[in-house]
C-alpha cells in the first residue's frame, strides 16, 4: 500500500546540513498497523509526512496505493491525498470556530458531495467513534480524549484506504489513549484500514503488527 | 462549500474583534464616502429629468475672441565693407500667439444669424439663464433667478410638470406675460403649488399669470436650475436686439442621436471660422466653445481653458486617481491587517491542505471570507451613506443638488465592495495559499 525506496530528507540552511532521513526502505502491505518509533527528533514525523505526501524527499521514490507520487503540490496530488489517506494529529487540529459536525465534514468539502450527503457522512463517522451525541458541540467544549475521536472521525469519514496517525495518543492520559488506540484497531481490524501510526509508547506500539524504529534517521529496525 | 466558508468567515470576524473593528470601519468609512460621491456624480451627470437627453444635447456658452500676431524678429549686422560701414539686415517670422482675448456667453442676434441652421441638429434653443430679479410679497424680499428662453426649449429639456404647461411659440411671438415657476418660487411666492396655475405674479414692473410649475432640477446646471421661466421675447432693453457678438445668451442643440453630436460640435466649430468679424484690428479670431453636458460640467470644474474635452478628460483623469487612492489606502491598510489575520490561521490552511484542499480552494476561501467582511461593511457604509446623504440634502450644503440614493448608486456600491475585497483579500490569500503544508501545520493556533 506504501513504499519508500531510498528516502532521503536534508534540510539545508546556509550553514549547517541537517539529515532528517538517511536512506530508509520501508514496505506497508494493505491492511497493516505499523508503528513508527524513535527518540524525538529522529525522523519519525518527517517520515510519516512523506508517506502522506505532504512533505517532498531530497532522494528516493514514494509510491502510495499504487501511484507514484510525481509533483507534491499539483491539484491531482491534493485530491489523491483528499481520497486515500487520513490524517491525525497529535495536537488534533480541529477548527475551534466550527462545531464538532463541521469539522469532520471538512474532508467531504473538497469532494462533489451535496451538502445533505456530507452530513449523513459525518454523522456515520461520529457515530463510529461514539460522538454523535456531540455533533452541535464546539472542540472548545470536549476534553481531550474527545477531540482525538472527532479528528478521528474527520480522518474516516471519506473512507480513506489509508490513515496517518502521528502521536494520537501523545496529548491524552492512559485511559483516554487506550479508547483512541481501541478505535484504531477496531477500524484496522473491521474495515482493512491501513494505519502508520508514530508514537513514543511502547505499550501501544506492541499493539500494532509491526514496530519499525528509527534513530538519527536511520532505520535501526 | 461556500455555506461552510460563509459559517467560518463570521465566525473569524469575532475572533479578534478588534481587527474586525478596524477593518469593518476602515471599509464602512472608505464606501460611504465612495457612494456619496458616487450619488453626487450620478445627480449632476445622470440622465434625470430635464437632461433626460442628455447624450443627445450640445451646448454652446460661449464665445471667445482673440487677436493673434505673429512674432517677427530683426536683426541688424554691421561690418566694414572697402573701408565703409556696411549693414546687413535679416529677420525671422515666428510662431502666432495671443495678444489679447475676450471671452463671453454670446449675444441673442449672433446666435439668430450665425446658428439656426446647424447639420446634425435636430432642434435648438436659444436661452439667457444670468438674471435676477427682486420681489417684494407680504414685506418679504425674494430673489429669484430668471431663465429666459424660446418655446424649444421645453422641447429639449424635459422638465416635470407638477401643473400646467410650458408656454407655446405663439406666446413667445406674441410676447404674452405668461410665466413658469419653479416649485420652490411656488411655494416662496404664494405659500403652496396646489391652484397656483392662472395666478399672478408681479415680477419686472409685469403681471405675469402663471401657467406652470416645474420640479425643481436636483442638479448645479445654471441652464436649467432657475426658479422663474419665462418668453425670451419678455426680455428688457435691447437684449434680443444689440448686434454685437456678446451677449447673455447660450444656445442648446439636440442631435438626432448620441453619435451625431459630433458633427453638430464639429459644424460649429467650421462655422467660426466663416463668420467675419466686426473689428478685425481688435480680434483677428473666432472660436466657438462647443460642449457636451458632461464636458461643460467638467469645464467648470477644471482649469483649462476654453476646452470642455480637455477639461473632461482631466475631470475623469482626476476623478479615477481620486478614487483608485482612496480605495487603495484602506485597501493596503486591510491587506495589513488581513496578513496577520491569515498568518495565525496557518495550522487551519495546513490542515485544510492535508485534507486535499488546493491551493485554489484556499484561495478561493480566503477572498470570499474577506468579500463577506467587505460586503458586511459595505452595508455599514450604505448606511452611513444614507445618513450623509440626508444630511447633506437636509442642510442644502450643495445648494439645489438634492443627492438621491438610487439603484444605480447601489450597484456601483456593490461592485465597489467587490472589488474592495477582491483587492484586499488576494494578495494575502495567495501567500497564505502557497504554505507548505508541513511548515503550516506546525503554527499550533488553532
Amino acid at each position: 500500500m506504501i513504499q519508500l525506496e531510498n528516502i532521503t530528507k536534508v534540510y539545508q540552511t546556509k550553514v549547517i546540513e541537517t539529515t532528517a532521513l538517511d536512506n530508509i526502505n520501508i514496505e506497508v502491505p494493505e491492511g497493516e498497523f505499523l508503528s513508527i518509533m524513535g527518540p524525538s527528533g529522529c525522523g519519525k514525523s518527517t517520515l510519516l509526512n512523506i508517506m502522506g505526501m505532504i512533505d517532498e524527499p531530497t532522494t528516493g521514490q514514494v509510491t502510495v496505493a499504487g501511484k507514484l507520487v510525481g509533483n507534491y503540490h499539483s491539484k491531482a496530488t491534493a485530491r489523491f491525498r483528499n481520497e486515500q489517506l487520513g490524517f491525525i494529529f497529535q495536537s488534533f487540529h480541529l477548527i475551534n470556530e466550527l462545531s464538532v459536525i463541521d469539522n469532520v465534514e471538512l474532508p467531504l468539502i473538497y469532494r462533489k458531495v451535496s451538502g445533505k450527503q456530507r452530513r449523513q457522512m459525518a454523522e456515520a463517522a461520529l457515530t463510529q467513534v461514539g460522538l454523535s451525541n456531540r455533533m452541535k458541540h464546539f472542540p472548545s467544549q470536549l476534553s481531550g480524549g474527545q477531540k482525538q475521536r472527532v479528528a478521528i472521525a474527520r480522518a474516516i469519514v471519506g473512507q480513506p484506504r489509508i490513515i496517518l496517525a502521528d502521536e494520537p495518543t501523545g496529548n491524552l492520559d492512559s485511559a483516554m489513549g487506550n479508547e483512541i488506540m481501541d478505535i484504531l484497531m477496531r477500524l484496522n481490524q473491521e474495515q482493512g484500514t491501513t494505519i502508520v501510526m508514530v508514537t513514543h509508547d511502547e505499550t501501544m506500539a506492541r499493539k500494532t503488527h509491526r514496530l519499525v524504529r528509527l534513530f538519527d534517521g536511520q532505520q535501526v529496525s | 462549500m461556500f455555506s461552510s466558508y460563509f459559517k467560518l468567515a463570521i465566525k473569524v470576524l469575532g475572533r479578534h474583534r478588534f481587527f474586525t473593528f478596524i477593518s469593518l470601519f476602515g471599509i464602512s468609512f472608505t464606501l460611504m464616502i465612495l457612494m456619496v460621491t458616487t450619488s453626487f456624480l450620478e445627480t449632476e451627470l445622470g440622465s434625470h429629468p430635464p437632461l433626460t437627453e442628455k447624450d443627445r444635447m450640445v451646448l454652446l456658452p460661449r464665445l471667445i475672441m482673440k487677436q493673434m500676431v505673429t512674432d517677427t524678429t530683426w536683426s541688424v549686422d554691421t561690418t566694414m565693407l572697402d573701408g565703409q560701414p556696411a549693414y546687413d539686415s535679416t529677420f525671422t517670422v515666428g510662431k502666432k500667439r495671443q495678444n489679447s482675448y475676450s471671452s463671453s456667453s454670446l449675444s441673442y442676434s449672433f446666435l439668430d444669424r450665425y446658428m439656426r441652421d446647424i447639420p446634425g441638429a435636430e432642434a435648438h434653443s436659444f436661452f439667457c439663464s444670468d438674471t435676477q430679479f427682486d420681489i417684494f410679497i407680504n414685506g418679504k424680499k425674494l430673489n429669484f433667478k430668471t431663465l429666459y428662453s424660446d418655446a424649444t426649449y421645453w422641447e429639449i429639456f424635459d422638465f416635470k410638470f407638477l401643473a400646467g404647461r410650458p408656454f407655446q411659440p405663439s406666446e413667445v411671438e406674441r410676447q404674452v406675460q405668461v410665466a413658469v415657476l419653479s416649485r420652490k418660487a411656488a411655494v416662496d411666492y404664494f405659500g403652496t403649488t396646489e391652484q397656483v396655475v392662472g395666478r399672478s405674479i408681479e415680477m419686472d414692473g409685469k403681471q405675469l399669470e402663471v401657467i406652470g410649475i416645474v420640479e425643481q432640477p436636483s442638479n448645479s446646471k445654471d441652464y436649467v436650475t432657475s426658479e422663474v421661466y419665462l418668453p425670451l421675447t419678455l426680455m428688457s432693453g435691447s437684449a434680443l436686439t444689440e448686434t454685437g457678438f456678446h451677449g447673455p445668451f447660450a444656445a442648446v442643440f439636440l442631435a438626432e442621436s448620441p453619435q451625431a453630436r459630433a458633427t453638430i460640435v464639429e459644424s460649429i466649430r467650421q462655422k467660426a471660422d466663416r463668420i467675419p468679424l466686426p473689428n478685425p484690428e481688435d480680434y483677428n479670431k473666432l472660436e466657438l466653445m462647443p460642449a457636451t453636458v458632461i464636458g461643460l460640467y467638467a469645464y467648470y470644474m477644471m482649469p483649462v481653458q476654453d476646452d470642455p474635452e480637455g477639461a473632461l478628460q482631466m475631470f475623469t483623469l482626476v476623478a479615477i486617481g481620486l478614487m483608485l487612492l482612496f480605495i487603495l489606502l484602506p485597501t493596503l491598510n486591510l491587506i495589513n491587517l488581513n496578513i496577520s489575520r491569515a498568518m495565525e490561521r496557518s495550522a487551519e490552511i495546513g490542515v485544510r491542505k492535508a485534507f486535499g484542499a488546493h491551493s485554489g480552494s484556499i484561495l478561493a476561501q480566503l477572498v470570499f471570507e474577506n468579500v463577506v467582511l467587505t460586503f458586511l461593511g459595505g452595508i455599514l457604509g450604505w448606511l452611513f451613506a444614507l445618513a450623509l446623504i440626508y444630511l447633506v440634502n437636509d442642510s442644502q450644503v450643495l445648494g439645489d443638488t438634492q443627492l438621491q440614493f438610487n439603484t444605480a448608486v447601489f450597484l456601483y456600491s456593490l461592485l465597489i465592495c467587490l472589488v474592495f475585497g477582491i483587492l484586499s483579500g488576494l494578495l494575502p490569500a495567495y501567500r497564505m495559499s502557497k504554505l507548505h503544508i508541513v511548515n503550516a501545520i506546525k503554527f499550533n493556533n488553532l
